[in-house]
């Protein structure tokens, strides 16, 4: 049985659901990429990431996630005096980071060629089915 | 102890970055398994020995920084900033004596901020 067979194309499903399809680890590369953008804080990287499709990250992963890269030594930090308010951590990537993040963009680039392969296969299969019905 | 050491400097780290970030004051245990990722039992261990050292204030199962916590706090961000400051420190060498401890590099810090300020 064909997808086309089913009926109607189906509408795209919600936004959220995306979310579950993007790599288990992609908050990684996506907070190497925005600390090459420029030195940054916590919650700022917090509400980036939510932008960049993550809309359900949280506040103990993002934690969790700077403190394995400091140990890694792909980003370091320091805590910023304010003359308000308590201290901020700001976060800078260091060049083994830069590295990071040109090795992940490679296999992004790896996966989004396979998704293309695939979504191509799979517009091939319904598109005629769903002109056919017109 | 070497343990110990390790908890609460990442626990005391990880409430000074929560209010750094305004993300709260409080923690519990299941916000450290969730955080630090040791698991509750064991992270309520941690904490209850912090607090009975005087770095927090207990309220039931809530924690805070207490003013000993703080000062911890502001011992390490001054090391910090001394320690990301120290090239451009014009009578800071590999022998200043700032190296010395960890009071020392705090005393140093606080001097070239006073510099700063004139």
């Amino acid at each position: 049985m064909s997808v086309g067979s089913q009926g109607a194309r189906p509408v795209n499903p919600p936004a959220e659901h995306a979310e579950g399809a993007l790599p288990r680890s992609y908050l990684r590369p996506c907070l190497l990429l925005m600390l090459a953008e420029g030195p940054s804080h916590g919650y700022d990287l917090l509400e980036q990431v939510r932008r960049l499709g993550l809309r359900g990250a949280e506040p103990s992963a993002l934690y969790r996630s700077l403190r394995a890269m400091e140990r890694e030594e792909l980003v370091s930090s320091s805590w910023e005096m304010s003359g308000a308010g308590p201290p901020r951590r700001t976060y800078l990537l260091s060049d083994a980071g830069h590295r990071a993040l040109h090795s992940w963009v490679g296999s992004l680039r790896d996966v989004q060629r396979l998704l293309v392969t695939m979504l191509d296969r799979y517009d091939n299969l319904v598109e005629p089915a769903a002109t056919s019905r017109l | 102890m070497l343990r110990a050491l390790y908890w609460r400097s990442e626990i005391l780290q990880l409430l000074y970055w929560l209010r750094g970030e305004g993300l709260g004051d409080l923690v519990d245990a299941p916000l450290l398994e969730r955080f630090l990722g040791v698991d509750a039992g064991t992270g309520r261990n941690h904490l209850d020995r912090l607090a009975d050292e005087g770095y927090l204030d207990r309220d039931g199962q809530w924690f805070a920084l207490s003013a000993r916590g703080l000062e911890e706090g502001a011992l390490e961000f001054a090391t910090a900033f001394a320690e990301l400051n120290r090239p451009a420190h014009g009578e800071c060498s590999a022998d200043c004596w700032c190296h010395v401890s960890a009071e020392e590099a705090t005393a140093c810090a606080a001097e070239r901020q006073e510099d700063d300020r004139r």
